[in-house]
């Protein structure tokens, strides 16, 4: 294994992107990412928020008290992983996570590896999606995404800017890739816009250090209402509005995460108000 | 191979030709011979591995030795902190293998906020897992930590 | 003076008849109430060297030259190794031995669930033998998976004879109810999780075999290690002086020790074999999953008549099937009761013995079928325990029990459910719910003890037994201390070596305190007798009018008051040494423990969130050493048991049988959050008639009615009846909706 620490983003030259670490250490020693070359980013990141703007480098646990960013944002971080985990993870590793479906991190040569099989589909699905499970039913495990999904944040990387929703894809038969970065592209900040009221709730297994089993995120921009949802789909999930849940297509051992959407979807926006 | 510098729990060391990719935790442990961080699960799930990096508790069994920046403080430099004597009167310990885990996290709490709710200290020790259930004994310790 | 006889020995519900040397016991018990030391708040002896991380793991053993050894586990859940080659992963860099099936015990050939081990490499680092493993090559020929219990009991595969029992006669009890009520329960897998992974580190030393092993059971290993390598006893030192958890998992070598011990053999040099955490979440052992099917029949006036159950655990590839029947047999004092229980023999991996095997799964489907019969009698829950108390097991008399004491304790907290309902504010509704418990806690023969005072004055107890974190250090110290008529700060403990100290039994089934603890106190009266004959030539007093309180030997008259160090210190080199063992148990009586959990709840009825907020727990174990270490134990296994109520599962896939859930994050144990208030008592009435303490055992009884008195809370709060553990947001949701639909039809409500 090497270990780069290059002091500018003009240094960069291919190997894996290596922050907070939590989800790259494991996912190197399973052997699921290849280790051969780490490329510690902390010193090109910019951490810490001004005007709108939060670095890609701030750690949940610094957002999860950040007084200047949207609720929704705020709870989501407060509320997902454990504090060690908060104070380690950086909010662009957080975007980045892989989903916690068992047959994925066991490396069965599924969909997403690569593979012709959804194991989940056919096998033990209770904990994953109920949209867009077609092809896979993996469920994307973070409530930042979908706070920030919501909030309709604009990602800044070193090549370019989009908004978050295009930074995520559902997987396919030609490209498995759920997130859409070319290779060495470096998440830098989110711009992330102010909403009226934002709200995140979360159902999960625990009181605490539990992935989302649903994860609803709501903002309010005057008018309009923007619904986001994690644990639902592969990707971060964006709800045109609560009766898009009607559309839901759940597993057989997934239907239960409906009514549960619904409710705090309802609830959700009641607190918007 | 590389040679590593860390400061641990206020000393200076120097560890010549360490692997890049090992794992804090298991740094400490086997190179250092600072056995009181515990590996429970290795993969940064349970806690019991925290120790402090610049007094904020970080999982040393996902943290890459090489990658480190700051003091570090394991159980071994909190010999002297009153909540060694709270966990001890609170009876807050059982088999004893998460303990030390969840001193440095105490720790660090407290350090930071002498007198929390017990909201506060659930919400920041959740990530400590404790097989025994010793929870409430330990929420009692950092409740007391003062007496 | 020492006898052999013939008595009955029972663990964890498992009966023998075992020939025993014992001494007799003939020590009057102490009267009942807190002593100097013993039924006091002791500080535990060992709690500082494992707060501050210096306590000495198997996990911290390392030894010079230590090699590390890696198991290859078949990935598969039944299938036989056709051909193996080791040659790859010898060549290996670090490699210094590979093992494969057959080499050793443990390793085997037929693979009869995922993660069964198969070969074992020992190499200079943990990720050198991890690496050689890999590239170990293997055929397998794939065999029939069968992985669901009820097919198994179907075609008789099963790992032993059902078990059957009967009393009176069920189906007359059942034509004379009145009311039946009859249902389905399933309980899940469960991961014992202790936090320090299964491992033992093994060295030669000579023809001697060292064996560091986080244990539960210090001889017990050292018998079956003696065994697996034809060694005499004495060739086997095993040492556990700190462990990190068992609760039942950790009562035998396992595979992973006699691996490191013929590692060692064959390389010269130490080994460590270590499980992964996700070996233990695969193969290191579980609570089984099971199906109960189960009836209660009675009269109007609230007489259970007929209890019966069919009871399937779902036992794995090996292991045994444990007493799920055994509530429904001993709780109540119903005439016509019918069980049949079976051991299926499935590929998937082996149960083990996790704190009160079967009657966890079992007082689950009892107390919640009893609270569905309450409902639709009308009659109140706990009053219907009172009605139907059993006062004694079938035809046996009871030793103690005090079980109607702890629903009397308890009757406070459960008159307020009124007023916890009435807290139920928008979608959260909040109730009560209470559940019996019944196990069993006499532990038994044989167990010894030493005690060694040497002239300054300070005892300490020697023996070969464990502190599993259950704090029986310091209760053996406060039993000696005591006797004695020292202070405790006087009386240290030496455990945990099976070469220093004799025979103590093993840390599961609720047995150390009741079973090494009257050799404790035997011990102890033998040294304090001594110290009095020297007292008594020292001082020209008769022994009769000599006694030893707090440290000093003192006189009836009075005259007579100095340090026991006075007296010893022209010992010099000299010491006491008092030596005691554990009488045989009182024949012809059930020795169990009882009590009660009340449970406070709250459930968000859209959502399924659940949230216990409060549980009151009574409990009657005999008299009580510790009050502290005891009100611990009972919150601990209230934790742990909310973990397999709520939220702990191991799942397979169902198509291979592969385990899925080998990682914490995916196995969810309660978190610090996740605890409610836990307000205990206990009766601490000691038993008459077992041994000279009077003490029972507490490491179970206190996870035994959680997970029932949680569903019976549900019950209240929300009329929905959860027939599942654990009780997830699915089964909570599922039965939320199946209970507004039985309102709208129109169904009985909550007394």
């Amino acid at each position: 294994m090497e270990l780069l620490q290059p002091s500018s983003v003009d240094d960069l030259d291919g190997g894996l992107f290596l922050h907070g670490g939590t989800e790259v250490v494991p996912l190197v020693r399973d052997g699921i990412l290849s280790g051969e070359r780490l490329v510690d980013v902390r010193g090109l990141v910019p951490r810490g928020v001004h005007d709108g703007t939060i670095g890609a480098g701030t750690t949940l646990a610094e957002l999860e008290v950040e007084p200047a960013i949207p609720d929704a944002l705020r709870e989501a971080c407060r509320l997902a992983a454990s504090p060690q985990l908060r104070n380690m993870g950086s909010l662009g590793g957080n975007l980045l996570q892989s989903t916690r479906c068992w047959y994925w991190r066991l490396k069965y040569p599924c969909r997403l590896h690569g593979g012709d099989r959804c194991f989940a589909r056919e096998g033990e699905h209770r904990e994953h999606a109920i949209f867009a499970n077609d092809f896979c039913a993996s469920a994307h495990p973070s409530d930042v995404a979908a706070a920030l999904l919501a909030l309709n944040a604009r990602v800044h990387t070193t090549q370019r800017e989009l908004a978050l929703f295009e930074l995520y894809r559902v997987p396919d038969e030609g490209d498995r890739d759920v997130v859409r970065l070319q290779p060495g592209e470096l998440i830098l900040e989110l711009e992330v816009p102010t909403p009226d009221a934002s709200v995140y709730l979360k159902a999960m297994d625990r009181k605490k250090w539990s992935f989302p089993q649903v994860g609803v995120a709501a903002a309010r921009f005057g008018g309009e209402t923007r619904i986001a949802l994690a644990g639902v789909a592969p990707i971060p999930w964006l709800l045109d509005s609560p009766a898009a849940l009607d559309a839901a297509t759940p597993l057989p051992r997934t239907e239960w995460k409906t009514p549960l959407a619904r409710a705090l979807v309802q609830r959700a926006l009641a607190a918007l108000q | 191979m590389s040679d590593l510098r860390l400061s641990v729990n206020g000393h200076e060391y120097e560890i010549r030709g360490a692997r890049v990719g090992i794992s804090l935790a298991q740094l400490l442990r086997e190179e250092l011979g600072l056995t009181g961080t515990k590996i429970a699960c290795n993969e940064g799930h349970c806690g019991a591995c925290t120790v402090q990096i610049d007094g904020v508790p970080t999982l040393s069994c996902i943290t890459l030795a090489h990658t480190v920046r700051g003091d570090i403080t394991t159980i071994e430099g909190l010999r002297d902190h009153p909540l060694v004597d709270a966990f001890v009167r609170a009876d807050a310990v059982q088999c004893g293998f998460c303990t030390p885990g969840q001193v440095v996290s105490a720790a660090a709490l407290v350090a930071a906020n002498p007198s929390p709710t017990t909201d506060e200290i659930r919400h920041h020790m959740a990530g400590n897992i404790c097989r025994c259930g010793t929870y409430p004994r330990i929420e009692e310790a950092i409740l007391h930590w003062q007496d | 003076m020492a006898r052999l006889i013939r008595t009955e020995k029972e663990v964890e519900g498992r009966f023998e008849e075992v020939w025993l040397v014992v001494e007799e016991d003939a020590l009057d018990q102490w009267p009942e109430g807190p002593r100097e030391v013993v039924g006091r708040d002791a500080l535990r002896k060992d709690a500082r060297e494992r707060i501050l991380g210096q306590a000495r793991y198997t996990a911290d053993v390392q030894l010079p030259g230590m090699l590390h050894a890696a198991i290859l586990r078949s990935p598969l859940a039944h299938a036989r190794v056709e051909r193996i080659d080791l040659s790859a992963a010898a060549a290996m860099p670090g490699v210094h031995a590979v093992l494969g099936p057959g080499d050793v015990r443990g390793l085997e050939q037929e693979a009869g669930f995922n993660g069964a081990p198969i070969a074992a490499v020992a190499a200079d680092t943990f990720a050198h033998a991890q690496r050689a493993a890999r590239a170990i090559e293997i055929e397998w020929e794939e065999l029939e998976v069968v992985l669901d219990p009820e097919e198994a009991v179907r075609r008789e595969l099963l790992t032993t004879e059902p078990a059957t029992y009967q009393r009176g006669e069920l189906e007359r009890g059942l034509a004379e109810a009145d009311v039946v009520v009859e249902g389905t329960y399933r309980t899940s897998v469960v991961l014992h999780n202790s936090m320090e992974t299964h491992q033992a580190v093994c060295q030669w030393i000579g023809d001697m075999l060292e064996v560091y092993i986080s244990t539960q059971y210090v001889w017990g290993v050292r018998s079956a290690v003696a065994d697996a390598f034809g060694l005499p006893g004495d060739k086997v030192r095993v040492i556990c002086e700190y462990m990190g958890g068992g609760f039942g998992s950790k009562n035998d070598p396992g595979e992973y020790t006699l691996v490191a011990a013929e590692l060692s053999r064959r390389t010269g040099r130490p080994v460590r074999c270590a499980l992964t955490r996700r070996e233990e979440n695969t193969a290191a052992g579980n609570r089984n999953a099971t199906i109960q099917k189960l009836i209660v029949g009675a009269k109007s006036d609230g007489t259970i008549c007929a209890l019966g159950g069919e009871f399937i655990n779902a036992v794995g590839w090996s292991g045994w099937s444990a007493g799920t029947d055994g509530p429904m047999q001993m709780l109540y004092a119903c005439d016509n009761v019918r069980t049949v229980r079976y051991g299926a023999k499935i590929n998937t991996p082996p149960m083990k013995a996790f704190r009160a095997p079967g009657f966890v799964e079992g007082t689950f489907g009892l107390e919640c079928l009893i609270d569905e019969l309450a409902a639709k009698l009308g009659v109140d829950p706990l009053e219907l325990r009172r009605k139907n108390y059993a006062s004694s097991n079938d035809d046996k008399p009871f030793s103690s029990k005090n079980l109607m004491a702890c629903y009397d304790l308890a009757q406070e907290q459960w008159d307020r459910r009124h007023e916890v309902r009435a807290r139920s504010t928008g979608t959260w509704k909040h109730g009560v719910g209470m559940a019996s418990q019944i196990w069993y806690g006499g532990g038994g023969p044989p167990s010894y003890a030493w005690i060694r005072i040497g002239s300054d004055g300070r005892a300490q107890v020697v023996t070969a037994m464990q502190d599993i974190g259950t704090g029986t250090r310091t209760a053996m110290a406060q039993i000696a201390a005591e006797e004695l008529g020292f202070p405790l700060d006087r009386v240290e403990v030496s455990l945990g070596d099976s070469s220093r100290g004799p025979y103590a039994t093993l840390s599961a089934g609720s047995s150390t305190v009741p079973s090494v603890g009257p050799a404790v106190r035997a011990a102890a009266a033998d040294a304090k007798r001594q110290l009095i004959e020297i007292a008594a030539q020292r001082y020209h007093l008769e022994e009769r009018v000599i006694g030893i309180e707090n440290g000093s030997v003192v006189s009836a008259d009075g005259n007579l008051n100095t340090p026991v160090e006075k007296l010893v210190e022209v010992l010099e080199d000299a010491q006491i040494l008092g030596k005691g063992a554990r009488g045989p148990n009182p024949t012809g009586m059930s020795v169990l423990t009882f009590g009660i959990h009340v449970v406070e709840v709250a459930v968000d009825v859209e959502t399924g969130e659940v949230r216990v907020d409060r549980v009151y727990a009574a409990h009657d174990v005999g008299r009580i050493i510790n009050t502290m270490g005891a009100r611990s134990q009972v919150e601990g296994g209230i934790i742990q048991g909310i973990g397999h109520t709520l939220s702990e599962q191991r799942l397979h896939d169902p198509d291979t049988g592969r385990i899925l859930t080998t990682t914490l994050d995916a196995y969810r144990m309660p978190t610090a959050a996740d605890v409610p208030e836990i307000v205990c008592a206990f009766v601490d009435k000691p038993d008459e008639h077992l041994t000279n303490l009077g003490s029972k055992g507490l490491g179970e009884p206190p996870i035994v009615p959680i997970a029932a008195a949680i569903g019976n809370a549900i019950r209240d709060a929300t009329g929905a009846d959860v027939h599942e553990l654990p009780i997830s947001r699915e089964e909570m949701l599922r039965a939320l909706e199946a209970a507004t639909k039985k309102e709208r039809r129109g169904a009985p409500a909550a007394v």
